[in-house]
């Protein structure tokens, strides 16, 4: 069989395979005795097993096939409890690396170590170190590591720097992905891979490791560097699945624009303007629908991001105690796959604030996904304690953000919009219940990066509840252009709320302020 | 023999909380600063084995201290202690030569583990 030519196709739908199959394990830790959700698992289980087995890729085969033995028996007993659903997890956790590296066309992961841990009935150990796997030379050797953080880790990109920095220690670093650079550069990522040359054993680096309990993975992958596995890390590429009929589409405007050159060309060479206008504007109207019909490949349901966060939400509530029913509403709506791989961390973030500040011991979160026109609105809401606006404007008082003349004259929406700003609520943060700064101008960045809004709103003692309003699209931004002062100009058109020509007597002062009356509330000038 | 440390933030409570986190695991906290240019002379003073170093202080932010204590002191082991958001900060920080980094809020044992491994080799 040509593999080259199944092997994309393999992935793609064994990643599916996997992401229901880790949905459904949170949805059965909640009710174990859901025989139907216990049968789901055992065929997904079984379907990766056949894949993979067609395509040779013995271990994660026997991998897949160890955890459908499992689940057999729990359909046997009808039940599953919670110490197999960590297991499974763990398997599954382990079968994701083991498609990244049929991805990367690297040699499969060791398995066995991991069988035999959960035959044998012990803690999982996600990655064993196999000494036979790597011969360990007393000369310098080179080794290539891979590690992941916990999806819960705050500030990833400081702990892979510090990761890094430690790594470095044991000798010199010839490939990093992500590099130092791109590191302090911003760059968000949970994964390291790199290569070291150390006179250092496997065995020491890994359990110095080991004591960095945000990883959730560290392996030695053992292949040698090959020119080809290293140009697909760089571009890790995504393959997007994309409907026949959409490439039907993309074929017949091919064809239509072919047509329409010859015609350009044609009216060209006969200097015949009234066609060549004619063509242009047939031009113009085909690029247009192609255009729409690219950014429709772009789309992807939000699901993708929403389908990890029931396991956050089960680490979170393991790790605090408290119990917390969550749900998602409006998964299947569109937006940009950028705009979605961007609210991974602000999601998280948000639902990690609901639970560590908002819910007390028991409550709800949910995360709600509705259209209005070109926009998406990503709503959180819990029925936690709230978030106390007089709280909010004491403390700012006390921080010297605000005076507190303004202090009396701010709206509700602009208080809570001050827990957004930088290290707000530090200080209160460990002293009061209702610190709830945690991040939130991480959030509140990232959605304006995407040239979104975010909105909070909270009444105290019944919750919270924080929206991003995001547009579907980031590759084309409407923009309304303004010339101030000699200087031009861009806002996003979904920021602008209104227009008005304001004459210079309406212009008023307050303080040092010149505002506006606009809707009877004062708005500030800016220039 | 106990360990020394210096606890360095510009709020009471947080160095209260440390002082706990740190005596109840058998440490000896040796001095505390308010500022980054106290926590420049406590480290002159009584060189301890640790600093906990905030990053937005009065008078000296922690980044500036954490310089000038590595040039005088390149062997001084100094852990950042950061609110969530200041990613680019503590990134500077670890650049500069900062050993490891706590996020505020904090647990005891996130404490506990960064200092563990750092003694660990």
């Amino acid at each position: 069989m040509n593999i080259a030519k199944y092997r994309k196709m393999f992935i793609t739908e064994a990643a599916e395979h996997l992401q229901t199959m880790a949905e459904q394990l949170v949805r059965v830790d909640a009710d174990p005795e859901d025989r139907d959700g216990i049968d789901a698992l055992f065929r997904e289980a079984h379907s990766i097993k056949g894949m993979a087995a067609t395509m040779s890729f013995d271990a994660t085969a026997r991998l897949a096939h160890h955890l459908e033995d499992q689940l057999s028996d729990c359909r046997e007993q009808g039940q599953i409890d919670s110490g197999m659903i960590d297991r499974l997890l763990a398997g599954v956790d382990l079968l994701e690396g083991l498609l990244e590296d049929i991805r990367s066309e690297r040699p499969e992961r060791e398995v066995d170590g991991f069988i035999k841990t959960l035959a044998a009935d012990l803690e999982p150990v996600s990655e064993a170190p196999d000494p036979d796997a790597e011969p360990v030379e007393p000369e310098r050797n080179r080794l290539r590591i891979h590690l992941r953080l916990a999806d819960t880790v705050t500030a990833p990109g400081p702990r892979l720097l510090v990761l890094l920095k430690r790594l470095a220690e044991f000798g010199p670093l010839h490939e990093s992905t992500p590099g130092e650079e791109q590191l302090l550069q911003g760059e968000i990522s949970r994964t390291l891979s790199v290569q070291l040359e150390t006179a250092v054993s496997q065995a020491e680096i890994h359990q110095c490791l080991q004591r960095y309990r945000e990883l959730t993975e560290i392996t030695f992958p053992s292949a040698p560097p090959e020119e080809k596995s290293r140009k697909r890390s760089v571009s890790s590429s995504t393959s997007v699945r994309v409907g026949t009929d959409l490439l039907d589409r993309f074929i017949n405007l091919t064809g239509e624009l072919i047509t329409n050159r010859y015609l350009l060309q044609g009216a060209a060479s006969e200097k015949n303007w009234q066609e060549l206008n004619e063509g242009l504007g047939q031009l113009a109207r085909l690029v247009k629908d192609l255009h729409h019909q690219v950014l429709q490949v772009r789309m992807m349901p939000l699901a993708s991001v929403t389908g990890r966060l029931p396991r956050a939400v089960r680490e979170l509530c393991r790790s605090s105690g408290k119990e917390v029913q969550f749900t998602v509403e409006g998964a299947s709506i569109e937006l940009d796959r950028a705009i979605l791989e961007a609210l991974n961390d602000p999601l998280l973030h948000m639902i990690r604030n609901a639970i560590d500040h908002g819910i007390e011991a028991r409550g709800s979160i949910k995360v709600k996904a509705w259209r209005e026109r070109d926009q998406v609105l990503i709503q959180v809401v819990d029925d936690g304690c709230g978030i106390d606006p007089e709280q909010i404007r004491q403390q700012a008082v006390q921080r010297n953000l605000i005076s507190p003349d303004q202090a009396q004259t701010l709206r509700k929406y602009d208080i809570f919009q001050l827990i957004c700003l930088p290290g707000f609520s530090t200080a209160g943060q460990v002293t009061e219940t209702s610190g709830r700064g945690v991040g939130m101008d991480v959030v509140k960045t990232a959605v304006e990066r995407l040239g979104g809004v975010l909105l909070i709103d909270s009444t105290p003692g019944q919750g919270a509840r924080i929206t991003m309003k995001l547009p579907l699209s980031v590759a084309i931004i409407r923009v309304l252009l303004i010339d101030c002062a000699g200087s031009l100009m861009g806002v996003p058109i979904s920021r602008v709320l209104q227009t008005l020509e304001v004459s210079p007597q309406e212009v008023q002062t307050s303080g040092k302020q010149l505002v506006i009356s606009l809707h009877g509330e004062a708005a500030a000038v800016v220039a | 023999m106990a360990k020394h440390v210096l606890i360095v933030d510009d709020a009471l409570f947080m160095r209260n909380l440390l002082r706990d986190v740190f005596e109840s695991a058998g440490w000896n906290v040796i001095a505390e600063a308010e500022t980054g240019l106290q926590a420049i002379e406590q480290f002159n003073t009584h060189q301890p084995d640790l600093v906990t170093m905030d990053i937005v202080m009065p008078e000296m932010g922690g980044i500036d201290a954490l310089k000038k204590i590595l040039t005088d002191h390149p062997a001084a082991c100094v852990v950042m202690c950061s609110a969530l958001g200041q990613e680019r900060m503590i990134m500077e920080a670890i650049n500069a030569g900062a050993r490891d980094f706590i996020v505020k809020p904090f647990q005891e044992q996130q404490v506990l583990d960064v200092v563990a491994r750092i003694f660990a080799a």
